[in-house]
């Protein structure tokens, strides 16, 4: 899986290379740099073809598209998968607490049911304890 | 439906009152008269919830009660983080602190990409939303294709010099104070646009006018022919 990344990477690397080296003849042209413009012309359409080759290795990879907005603000789209960590603590915790406040809950009214209520929460618990959750 | 009913409690109105029956507080022998008959479970109705108890002694004296939900084992009340061992992912990015710009994250990239992508039109969206046209193969250029590449000699115009500027340094406040009125204006840079290049003179001129205004309030108090003037002022010398 990281091979086909690293693959990936290895060709964007070089393409980006090669269209900076581009932007740097093209910026103070001279007639002998024509056939190096050429050259690196063709590199440009070698490492398109390249990268189109390892589109077929990530095809089952998906990315969601929240990221694609903290990367169109110039933002870093690490801090997207921090806020998403901390998003899912959080709704964990919240969880949590109602998962203990709903079962403080229970005890309670089984306990003040009790008091009320002696001999039918006694047979209520005596069905709950025959039938375990299905 | 009814007859699901009837066929359950058919067999139990001999034994007690109808209405008992019906509501399910019959006799003990109720379970056993449904138990040798088969295939007559309650359905349920829709599907909003667990399967109704059938209703009969055993739920005595409690009137619809429910069988307990399945216990999942993973729920709420567990740590998903370390469930889905994601400690290491936490620590990373939670932990320590991550820097704000993408230039951090991608530090070998020409240019400038801090900037939002909708500026010049590299976002990422645009190409969601106008997908480019795929399909074709990658051809290499001929030479008759090239001949289109045959470029004019000598450096590219400023306002097209992107690619190798970095972007302004952020001076601090009370140094700027300072450099305002000794330095000369800084040089031309393509990473300056018009837009700034006003603002300065704007931020300027309000300056330059008040300090005028000032200069003239000073002029006209020491002229001769300012109203305001008495004769303690040395530079008078119309009274003497």
């Amino acid at each position: 899986m990281a091979e086909k990344f690293d693959n990936l990477e290895e060709h964007l690397e070089k393409f980006i290379e090669n269209i900076r080296q581009l932007g740097i003849i093209v910026s103070d042209f001279q007639p002998s740099s024509q056939a190096g413009l050429n050259q690196k012309l063709n590199f440009m359409i070698s490492g398109l073809q390249d990268v189109e080759k390892c589109r077929q290795q990530l095809h089952e990879i998906n990315v969601p598209l929240e990221v694609f907005e903290y990367i169109d603000q110039g933002r870093n789209p690490q801090l997207y998968t921090k806020e998403c960590l901390e998003r899912a603590l959080a709704r964990n915790e919240q969880v949590k607490g109602k998962i203990d406040t709903m079962t403080k809950f229970k005890s309670l009214l089984i306990s003040e049911l009790s008091k009320v209520f002696p001999e039918d929460m006694a047979k209520y618990k005596v069905m709950r304890a025959e039938d375990p959750p299905s | 439906m009814t007859e699901m009913f009837s066929t359950m409690f058919g067999q139990n109105e001999a034994q007690g009152p109808p209405g008992s029956a019906a509501l399910g507080f019959g006799s003990g022998k109720q379970p056993q008269s449904q138990a040798s008959q088969p295939g007559q479970m309650p359905t349920q109705i829709g599907d909003e919830g667990p399967i109704l108890r059938k209703p009969g002694a055993s739920n005595e004296p409690f009137y619809l009660l429910r069988d307990l939900p399945v216990g999942n084992e993973l729920t709420g009340n567990s740590n998903l983080i370390t469930h889905y061992n994601l400690e290491h992912a936490y620590n990373k990015f939670c932990g320590k602190k991550v820097k704000e710009k993408l230039s951090n994250f991608l530090p070998e990239l020409p240019g400038m990409i801090d900037c939002p992508g909708t500026q010049d039109g590299s976002s990422l969206r645009s190409l969601i939303d106008k997908p480019p046209v795929c399909g074709n193969s990658f051809s290499p250029l001929t030479g008759a294709l090239l001949t289109g590449f045959r470029l004019h000699t000598g450096p590219l115009p400023e306002q097209y010099r992107l690619m190798h500027i970095q972007p302004p340094k952020k001076k601090s406040k009370h140094k700027h104070k300072h450099h305002r009125l000794q330095d000369p204006l800084p040089q031309e840079t393509p990473s300056d646009s018009d837009p700034k290049k006003k603002k300065k003179k704007r931020d300027d001129d309000p300056d330059r006018k008040k300090k005028k205004k000032d200069k003239k309030k000073k002029k006209n108090r020491h002229s001769p022919d300012h109203p305001g003037l008495t004769g303690s002022q040395p530079n008078s010398s119309s009274l003497r």
